[in-house]
Parts: structure tokens; C-alpha cells; sequence
């Protein structure tokens, strides 16, 4: 029989024993699938809300300094003002209490008083609320002060954000990629186990003794691998596409090859834990162990820069950063393949690639001596 | 013509000498069947005529085909059911002998080797759902999807009840009668007898002795067991007990009730002297017996070890 057609029937088994383990699907595409919609149910429900804040003005005798602060106050958007005019102090002290209101503003008691009050409730006093509460007050009172003595303010800031694209990314595109990443990660990682339990079954053996080309098999074997991973890449982009908004700018080039490069390292790693492991049991600790540091260090859930300084170099050598970076690279920036960092990624990723696999197959090697008893 | 030929193998695993010095060769269309006991250097020894382990020393020759030169040429001409029955859990019978059918040059259809391991019915239910018999039979069927012309059966029958026993017998035969060259291990004596050409006994890493099932019976001089019994009960086995115990050719006796037991080096001399007692005192024998001696005597003789299933 010719390799293409033995290559034919090897995938055709390939795809039945793929389709019929149930225990792939579960891990492969119900958990993340899961996994994501929590996280993004969690994290992202109010994130593009601005900020905005319900307070209470007390303006118990009402003057021309006050009258000009609640003004302008009034003409702040993110200011809601609870039942629209001052109460009295003792009331907005209630509501204080109560936590009806984040805060409550008391206005200066005449013109000649120049201070105002920020009543708070205790619970709140280092919150973030609070601190951009008497940020915006401060900025109006120093408007007053400018304005009192007649002077225009000399420097001012002015607020531009930056990134490496054009497009921004959201909370919701970069789960959205780490979690393909780390599906397709988890595949190959925990994918393996198939390996042990031939090995331990005798199967590899059986296999030997037949004519038939391992290297042809191996590749059936790859392919289905990827096929399921690009289901993976297919499902959760459609989910956070459809159902969260997430915004996916693709550059299908760059894509290709870092999905490639990613999955077949990822795989060489699943084959590396093979060579040691010599049951599903110990397969899966150490296959659990690696993908739980890789899940909360490799910037899935959280950026990196988010996490101490002391912990970030180890990040930076984990290749599930690498390939969570380039997925978001090329499906949320459109980044071309002529970026210097998507390569430099690809690097790292087929360095640990070529690595794992080399050493697992000199295990491979060592260890078929030994159990050709 | 021999099909296959083991010149002097050896094979060490560290400091264990597994197999010391096994010769033998193998004739076209016959059953060879490998005995001994557990660690005896069997499984090595098939292994590495089935290629998996490389031997320290000595030569394997197919015809004029060896494993250095024509690797995938013996694969092709071969077909191995290892002990562990090792498939495709997930696959059906039929899908697992389809994916077998790849490998090979030729292969036989699938249908006719379910028809010949009985499995037709099963065709499409997944290996894990079938019976250790029925998991046997697969790896029987895998091991001729190729039509092989020479097969290698390594204990297909260990584990097995009764019944499943008989069902992988019946495939043996059926291969012999196809002009197919079976090499078989086993754990059963009765099963070597039952199915062999020759037998070849190996113990810790040697081979014993290699011959016919009944040319290895007949060498053993042994005292033969003859079993009586008596329609008058105790009394008439007790009287014939003292008798037979007079006898020269009798070595000892054993009596329980009507039943009488005796060892004697040549029975039909012996019967006949009892019978005239019998007839004599008129009591009468309800059955009388001598039993057949089994390869299991003969591996007990040749070893000096007790057999254990």
C-alpha cells in the first residue's frame, strides 16, 4: 500500500479514536470553553463602564463661593448628584453610612470659607472611589484658586494612550487569545497521555512488530492534533466574537505560522513528559504541575506586568508567554510576520521545541533497551 | 524444508543470563510449541526471532532472510500475537484489522478472518466492550491479517476459561490445515500435547529436549498408575490389595474403600495376574484404568521440577 493511502487509513483511525475519547473533549473543549466564559463573565461584565460616582452636596447656607463650586460640579458628567440638589448635612451623613451615596461634598459655609469637607465612610477610605473622588475635587478647587487671583493654568495635562498598533486591545480580546493559547497548550501537554497508555499497553511494541511506517503514523497522529486545535482556535473565537464583543483584527499569515510553531512545541513537551512517565498517573501530575505555573504565569488570565518584578523573568521564559504574545499578536494587533518580536517568540517556542523533543526521544531511546524485556 | 532456523542464541539482561544457548530449526506447515516454566527465557527467545530484542549472540535465519538485511521482508512474511493482546481499545474488530490490513503489502480480506476467529458478530463493537477471549481471538486475527506463513502465538491461551481455550484451538488447527507454520508457547501441557508437532522443553535459558509429544512419553521408562474399582466394595479391594502388594512388578499401593490404586513398570503383566485373582475369589471390577502418561510427566522428569499452571 502506497504512504498516502496508509497515511489515509492512519488518519481515518486517527479521527475515530479522537471522536470517540471522550475524556479529549471534555479537557479540550468543554473546559476552556468554560473556563473563558467564567473569566470573562467575572472580569470583563463592567470594565467598559467610565468611571462614575453618586455623591450628596450639603450646602447648608447657601453663598456665591458655593453656588459657583455646585456649578460646576453639577456640569461634571461622572458626578451624580443624589436627589439632584444639596441636603442637609445630617441627612448625606446618613446616606454616607449607609453606603447610598460613595461620598458626600460639604460646600464652604460662606464666601470667606474657603475649605470644603469630603465625608467618606470608613469602609472606603483607601478605595478607589474615594481617591479619584478627592482627585476631582482637588482639580476644582485648584480652578477656584486659579480663578480667585485671575490666572490661567500654565501647564496641563492632557491623556493619550499608546500602544504598538492601532488596534486597542480590551480585557475581552486578551483573555480571549490567552485562552486559545492555553487550550492549544493543555493539548499538547496533557494530549500525550495517549503514548503512555500505548506504551504501557504493549501497543508500541505491537506496532513494531509490523511493517508498518512509524513516521507515517506519527504524522497522522500530528495532524488530527492540529485539526482538534484549530476546532479549539474556531469555537472560543466564536464565542468571544459573538457573545462577549471581543474584536479580533487577524493577520492570517502570522497566525499560521505561530499556531504551528506553537502547537508542535507544545506537543514536543506532552512527548518529553511521556518519555519519563511510565503510567496516565504520573503522566498527568507532572502534565498538571507545568500547565498550572504556565496557566498564572504566562499572562493568560492577567498581563504580566501585573505580577511582582522578582516573578516576571521567570514569565519570560515560559514559552506559553510566547505563544499567548504571538496569538495576540496576530489575531488582535494584525501584526505582519515581519515583526521582530512575533520571531523572536517563535524562537524561544521552537527552542523549547527542538529541545523537549530531542530529550525525549533520547529517553525514548534509552528506555526501549530496558523494557525490551 | 525449515522456514526458520535459531543457531546458539544468547541474551543477557545485566547479570541475568536470560537465554544461554537455544538451537533449534522449524519446518514448513508444522506446530512448534515452547515450553517451560515461568522465566525459562521463552518470551526472550521469541522476541528476538520476532525482531524486539537483539540478540548478544547467535543467528536467526527465515529461509535465506535475516534481520539485519531484510528487516521489513520478514515483517511482511511474519505475524506475531504478543502476550499482552495489545490493540486499539477504541477501535472495533473490524476497524483495528482494516488499520493491521495498512501496514501490509497484502492482506487478507477482514471479513474472512472475523469469520475465522469467530467474530463476525462483534464486527462493530468497540475492543474494550469484548470479552479476554474475545480480545484473544483479535490478536490471533491481527497476527494473520497479513497471511503470514509463519505465525507466532506467545500463550494466547493463558487466562482463558475453558471454553474460550477450546475456540483459540480450533483457530491453531485451522492454521495447520492452511499449510501455515505456527510457533506456540504455552503454559498448558495438555495444550502442547493436544496441538503440537514437536515440543521443545526450555529451562533457565536452555533447551531441554525436542521431540514429538509421544516420542517424549515413550522415552520416559516410568511405573504407569493403574486404577480399579470394585462392585463388592471395600472388602474385595483390601483382599486385592494384600494380593497385589505380593506381586514383583508392583512398587506400591494405595487404597480407598472399593478403589484400589497401583504403580507398576509393566501394567498389561500386571493387570492380568490381578484379573486372575478376580476371577478367582468372583468379584466383580467396576472400572479399570491405566493412566496416560502426560507431557507433564515428561517435563517433571526432564526438569525435576513440579509444573505449576
Amino acid at each position: 500500500m502506497n504512504n498516502f493511502n496508509q497515511f489515509k487509513k492512519m488518519f481515518a483511525a486517527q479521527l475515530k479514536l479522537t471522536l470517540r475519547e471522550k475524556q479529549a473533549w471534555f479537557w479540550g473543549i468543554f473546559f476552556p470553553v468554560i473556563l473563558m466564559v467564567i473569566f470573562m463573565v467575572i472580569f470583563s461584565g463592567s470594565s467598559d463602564d467610565e468611571f462614575q460616582s453618586e455623591i450628596a452636596i450639603v450646602a447648608d447656607n447657601p453663598n456665591p463661593a458655593s453656588e459657583m463650586l455646585l456649578t460646576q460640579i453639577n456640569q461634571l458628567p461622572i458626578l451624580d448628584v443624589k436627589s439632584g440638589e444639596p441636603v442637609s448635612r445630617s441627612t448625606a451623613e446618613q446616606w454616607v453610612k449607609d453606603q447610598e451615596v460613595d461620598a458626600a461634598i460639604v460646600l464652604p459655609e460662606s464666601a470667606e470659607d474657603t475649605s470644603f469637607v469630603l465625608v467618606v465612610n470608613k469602609e472606603d477610605e483607601q478605595g478607589v472611589t474615594t481617591q479619584a473622588l478627592s482627585a476631582i475635587l482637588d482639580k476644582i478647587v485648584q480652578q477656584a484658586n486659579l480663578s480667585a487671583v485671575g490666572a490661567t493654568p500654565t501647564y496641563d495635562i492632557q491623556f493619550e494612550s499608546v500602544t504598538a498598533s492601532t488596534n486597542e486591545l480590551d480585557y475581552t480580546d486578551f483573555l480571549l487569545t490567552g485562552m486559545i493559547a492555553l487550550s492549544i497548550a493543555q493539548g499538547g501537554m496533557f494530549g500525550m497521555v495517549d503514548l503512555v497508555e500505548m506504551r504501557r499497553k504493549g501497543l508500541i511494541k505491537r506496532l513494531r512488530m509490523t511493517p508498518a511506517k512509524m513516521g507515517i503514523f506519527g504524522l497522522s497522529d500530528m495532524v488530527m492534533r492540529l485539526l482538534f486545535s484549530i476546532i479549539q482556535i474556531l469555537l472560543l473565537s466564536l464565542i468571544g466574537v459573538f457573545i462577549f464583543g471581543a474584536n479580533l483584527y487577524i493577520n492570517f499569515f502570522s497566525l499560521t505560522i505561530i499556531f504551528l510553531i506553537g502547537a508542535l512545541s507544545f506537543n514536543a513537551l506532552g512527548y518529553f513528559i511521556s518519555s519519563f512517565s511510565s503510567t496516565q498517573n504520573a503522566y498527568m501530575g507532572v502534565a498538571n504541575i507545568v500547565s498550572f505555573l504556565m496557566m498564572f504565569l504566562s499572562g493568560v488570565f492577567f498581563p504580566i506586568e501585573t505580577m511582582p518584578d522578582w516573578l516576571q523573568p521567570v514569565s519570560n521564559i515560559l514559552p506559553l508567554t510566547y505563544f499567548a504574545e504571538g496569538l495576540r499578536d496576530s489575531m488582535v494587533y494584525e501584526t505582519g510576520v515581519l515583526s521582530g518580536t512575533l520571531w523572536f517568540g517563535i524562537g524561544v517556542l521552537v527552542i523549547w521545541g527542538v529541545i523537549t523533543f530531542l530529550l525525549g526521544s533520547w529517553l525514548y531511546k534509552r528506555k526501549s533497551i530496558v523494557a525490551a524485556r | 524444508m525449515n522456514v526458520l532456523e535459531v543457531k546458539n542464541l544468547q541474551k543477557s539482561f545485566g547479570s541475568i543470563k536470560a537465554v544461554q544457548d537455544i538451537s533449534f530449526s522449524v519446518e514448513a506447515g508444522e506446530v512448534f510449541t515452547i515450553i517451560g516454566p515461568n522465566g525459562a527465557g521463552k518470551t526472550t527467545t521469541l522476541e528476538m526471532i520476532e525482531g524486539l530484542v537483539i540478540p548478544d549472540h547467535g543467528e536467526i535465519r527465515f529461509g535465506d532472510m535475516n534481520w539485519g538485511q531484510h528487516a521489513v521482508a520478514i515483517k511482511m512474511k511474519i505475524g506475531v500475537q504478543p502476550q499482552s493482546s495489545a490493540m486499539f481499545d477504541l477501535l472495533t474488530p473490524e476497524e483495528n484489522l482494516d488499520l493491521f490490513a495498512t501496514f501490509y503489502e497484502k492482506a487478507r480480506p477482514t471479513e474472512d478472518i472475523l469469520q475465522l476467529i469467530n467474530l463476525t458478530e462483534h464486527r462493530k463493537n468497540q475492543v474494550k466492550k469484548l470479552s479476554g477471549g474475545q480480545r484473544q481471538r483479535l490478536a490471533i486475527g491481527l497476527a494473520m491479517i497479513s497471511d503470514p506463513d509463519i505465525i507466532f502465538l506467545d500463550e494466547p491461551t493463558t487466562g482463558l476459561d475453558p471454553q474460550a481455550r477450546r475456540h483459540i484451538w480450533d483457530i491453531i488447527l485451522e492454521l495447520k490445515k492452511l499449510g501455515k507454520t505456527t510457533i506456540l508457547t504455552t503454559h498448558y501441557m495438555e495444550e502442547a500435547e493436544k496441538l503440537s508437532d514437536r515440543v521443545c522443553i526450555v529451562d533457565q535459558g536452555n533447551i531441554v529436549t525436542i521431540d514429538t509429544p509421544s516420542a517424549l512419553i515413550e522415552k520416559l521408562t516410568k511405573e504407569r498408575e493403574i486404577r480399579l474399582a470394585f462392585l463388592d466394595g471395600e472388602k474385595a479391594a483390601k483382599e486385592a490389595d494384600t494380593f497385589a502388594n505380593q506381586l514383583t512388578s508392583v512398587s506400591r499401593t494405595e487404597q480407598d474403600g472399593a478403589a484400589l490404586k497401583l504403580w507398576a513398570i509393566k501394567p498389561e503383566d500386571t493387570l492380568l495376574d490381578l484379573f486372575k485373582f478376580t476371577k478367582e475369589k468372583e468379584y466383580q471390577v467396576e472400572q479399570v484404568s491405566i493412566r496416560e502418561m502426560s507431557l507433564e510427566d515428561v517435563f517433571i522428569a526432564f526438569t525435576g521440577k513440579e509444573w505449576r499452571d
